[in-house]
């Protein structure tokens, strides 16, 4: 049959493939076009800062270390986005999650004697207990959002969307639309560290790492991300694979809104409260996710690309933001990173069905 | 061709050919369409009606073969237009509107309606067909015979002379019998005013009603072409399986049973209604009908992706109620639907995790984690036993041909074993070659001792696999064949519910 002479035009990851071509593959503009992006953007702003700023500060490790404290939580922010996602719902809700998460955690904290009056959760509770509650209030939304999505069956872009704008409601209510500062002893958690050479490990980069590190062990080497994967691809498919679609989806909302309380404790230990404070940190994180799924695993969204993404979007924040650009500059570069990192993910999907369908016809007219 | 019908033919095509990978799906057909005249194109599914009707309207492209108008002038171009099966209209939309929509592109669109006169137009344009109904309410009300006459009515719409063709594709598909009349009627007045009918259906009662003259295809090749009054039921029966009464083959006998796995009793749900099964270990039973009979209901509901109600389920001697995809196979079902791409298989995921979806405990090791070195042995294992090609398990299962994501599927539910098999179209969309291969795991499975349902719409390939076929009608099960009954002609004349006209 002449058809075998197809097959060596399929390059995929097959054992056949030789090491050389592997390492091209893996290098390949394609596979982290993230690294090569940052790589532009240093140059470019290592450059460009001390021309015009006539400072170093961009090259500074001070710069670099502030930046990845800073991050973890949009990062964070991302991965609660990204989990539920792989599953194939949306949560667009993670925002709204934190403000409400940051506002709580403050407000269980506050003396009772002197907020009960216009504050019914004032119930000066030690820091500890209120980071609980907080976190378990986070789990408990994800939970509420999962069933609006899993058992009245409403789109999850629809059912997210609502949920996060009942959230910042909420979060409005809990502190009588109040600002905050950190409650003394609170800041402490999130300035708590680990000194690393120059460098000092924050506790939310610790967190970070941890949690990136778990998610990345259940997505990508145990039998319930597959089955994620699997739901996020086709959940009708897997759904007759003898995967229980709707559980994991309601799973993966509950984490997510577990991290999003997780982020919203170290977020107020650090900022105080702020109603409005998470509702920035939606669009950087679904850029993030987005174009991390452009990164490293061909198309699927990964823990890592998501991390690296995130960090080189922000590197170049950092850079615009040294050179003294406005501020609302920060807002235009997530909304252009979100719509070209779809557009991107999209693009790698079809020039990867283009390239499937014109081997399958080669295969057929050599025939 | 009857000499009424003077004149050069309105349709004429010569010598089409259609090739997919591994499959020809027309080969050489010739065919002309004369003015007042209803040709029927009939045959089973895979016979290549679809793919005439697709490269008439553009959706396919032909690899060889002409079409051609010869009766086309510049004053009077022939026109052609398709009724596709889903009609093609809005629901939400009342007649007019749908009526309109087409017409009304570009800077037209933009104009005003003037209600009154498309009233007048819609009903003017209904009325050619019978009794005018209501155009004001959504078609989605309407009953489905006035749906197929709004479909005409539109593609009718602006005919600037009778003469052009029409093509009816399975139009009676969602038509009660008296609808079905309503239908005819409009058809055959159609025609009598000098329009061109293709009329591609698989009811052969209904083909012998209307046509004028019967072309019949299988596997690709025009293997009849006959006026109506020389035709009757059986020999088109036997132009449509192939086989002649008398040199049939027969089903399967004597391979050895063992004990009952699976008991249905009054199994009830969407499309099907009070079914028994008894199905044994080695045993293959198949499941026939034609499209609309149950038969492609049947196999989701025993597996639980679809709700259904059975007085007794019991699979490996044990009661099992309540039913669900996990559960299932948790009891050692597996299931193969139609729908490789949508739901047999998660495309954008490589053979390796399709293969392990649905069992990957065995895979796992003490961290919970699935061990790479493992599953990659295991699924290479696999893919080599089922010839996958090419052998790599980690292409993407999209990027497979046919035949080979069908093996991937296979190997996916028979790795372990299973008690049960349930087929749907197993070999739907697949080339020859590959056909054989499946049906050797077929039989291989149930030499394991497995018992294996398979639902297919080729009466061919039933007789091939099974030991015995349940033949739905109406959601029902109308004949049971086995042994000498076990044959094609048999399967389809029940399918069709002739089986007594076929005994005679």
């Amino acid at each position: 049959m002449k058809k075998t002479e197809g097959i060596p035009t399929v390059t995929d990851s097959g054992k056949a493939v030789s090491s050389g071509s592997e390492w091209r593959r893996l290098l390949s503009f394609q596979n982290i076009s993230a690294i090569y992006i940052f790589v532009v953007i240093f140059v470019i702003f290592s450059i460009l800062v001390p021309a015009l700023t006539g400072t170093q500060s961009f090259l500074a490790p001070g710069t670099w270390a502030n930046l990845l404290d800073t991050q973890s939580l949009t990062v964070l922010a991302a991965i609660a986005v990204l989990i539920p996602l792989t599953a194939g719902v949306f949560n667009l809700a993670v925002g709204a999650e934190i403000s409400f998460a940051m506002m709580l955690c403050i407000v269980l904290q506050l003396p009772s004697a002197q907020y009960q009056k216009d504050l019914g959760l004032a119930l000066g509770l030690p820091w500890p207990v209120a980071a609980i509650i907080t976190v378990l209030a986070g789990g408990l939304i994800g939970l509420a959002s999962g069933l609006v999505v899993t058992r009245l069956k409403i789109d999850s872009f629809i059912a997210t969307l609502g949920m996060s704008s009942i959230l910042i409601a909420l979060a409005y209510l809990i502190s009588a639309n109040r600002p905050f500062s950190v409650p003394a002893g609170f800041g402490s958690l999130s300035a708590a560290n680990i000194p690393l050479g120059p460098f000092r490990l924050t506790l939310p980069v610790i967190v970070l790492i941890v949690i990136a590190v778990v998610g990345w062990y259940v997505l990508e080497r145990t039998p319930i991300g597959r089955r994620m994967y699997a739901a996020g691809f086709n959940p009708d498919g897997a759904r007759l694979s003898g995967v229980n679609v709707s559980r994991l989806q309601l799973g993966a909302l509950v984490v997510g809104g577990l991290i999003a309380g997780v982020i919203g404790v170290l977020a107020s230990s650090k900022f105080g409260g702020s109603p409005g404070y998470g509702n920035g940190m939606l669009l950087p994180a679904l850029a993030a996710v987005f174009l991390g799924s452009t990164q490293f695993k061909g198309g699927r969204f990964n823990i890592w690309g998501t991390v690296l993404a995130l960090y080189v979007l922000a590197v170049g924040i950092q850079g615009f933001l040294l050179v003294r650009v406005p501020d609302w500059i920060t807002d235009f570069f997530y909304g252009v990173a979100l719509i070209g990192a779809v557009a991107m993910s999209r693009w790698e999907r079809t020039s990867k069905r283009l390239g499937a369908v014109k081997r399958a016809t080669t295969l057929g007219s050599k025939k | 061709m009857s000499p009424s019908l003077g004149g050069a033919p309105l349709l004429t095509i010569t010598g089409m050919v259609k090739e997919f990978p591994g499959l020809r799906a027309l080969d050489d057909v010739s065919l002309d369409v004369h003015s007042g005249e209803i040709v029927a194109v009939v045959g089973h599914n895979g016979s290549g009606k679809s793919t005439l009707v697709k490269i008439l309207a553009g959706v396919y492209t032909k690899d060889a073969g002409e079409v051609e108008f010869p009766a086309s002038t510049a004053d009077e171009p022939t026109e052609l237009h398709i009724i596709h099966q889903d009609l093609g209209l809005s629901m939400q939309l009342t007649a007019i509107e749908n009526l309109g929509i087409q017409k009304r592109q570009g800077v037209a669109g933009w104009a005003p309606f003037n209600k009154k006169q498309e009233i007048a137009h819609a009903r003017e344009l209904i009325s050619r067909f019978g009794e005018p109904f209501d155009v004001t309410v959504p078609v989605g009300r309407l009953a489905p015979a006035q749906r197929s006459i709004i479909a005409i009515a539109r593609a009718l719409d602006g005919w600037k002379h009778p003469r052009n063709i029409l093509i009816l594709d399975e139009p009676t598909e969602a038509l009660h019998a008296s609808e079905v009349r309503v239908l005819f009627d409009a058809v055959k007045k159609l025609a009598a005013q000098g329009a061109g009918i293709i009329f591609i259906s698989h009811r052969l009662d209904e083909v012998l009603d209307l046509s004028d003259r019967v072309v019949v295809l299988r596997d690709g090749r025009k293997v009849a072409d006959e006026s109506r009054e020389r035709i009757d039921h059986d020999r088109l029966v036997a132009h449509v399986t192939g086989v002649a009464a008398g040199e049939a083959e027969t089903g399967r006998v004597g391979r050895p049973h063992g004990d009952v796995v699976l008991e249905v009793e009054n199994l009830s749900g969407a499309g099907i209604e009070d079914v028994d099964l008894t199905l044994h270990a080695g045993e293959v039973v198949g499941i026939a009908g034609v499209l609309g009979s149950g038969r492609e209901a049947l196999p989701a509901l025993m597996f639980g992706s679809v709700p259904s109600h059975a007085d007794r389920f019991e699979l490996g001697g044990e009661p099992y109620e309540d039913r669900s995809p996990a559960e299932s196979i948790r009891r050692g079902m597996g299931f193969v639907p139609g729908d490789r791409a949508k739901f047999g298989s998660i495309r954008l995921m490589t053979a390796r995790e399709n293969v392990t979806l649905p069992e990957l405990k065995s895979l796992t090791n003490g961290a919970g984690a699935v061990s790479t070195k493992r599953e990659r042995a295991h699924v290479m294992e696999l893919i080599a036993k089922y010839d996958v090609k090419p052998p790599r398990p980690e292409q993407v299962f999209a990027q497979f041909s046919g035949g080979n994501q069908q093996k991937v599927v296979f190997a996916k539910w028979l790795r372990n074993n299973p008690r049960v098999l349930l087929l749907e179209e197993p070999t739907q969309g697949v080339d020859i070659g590959a056909k054989q291969a499946l049906y050797g795991a077929i039989d291989a499975a149930a030499a394991a001792g497995a018992g294996v349902v398979v639902c297919s719409s080729e009466a061919k390939e039933l007789v091939r696999l099974c030991d015995r076929v349940l033949v739905l009608r109406n959601g029902r099960v109308a004949a049971e064949l086995s042994g000498e009954d076990l044959t094609e002609t048999r399967v389809v004349l029940e399918g069709y519910g002739l089986g007594n006209e076929g005994e005679q």
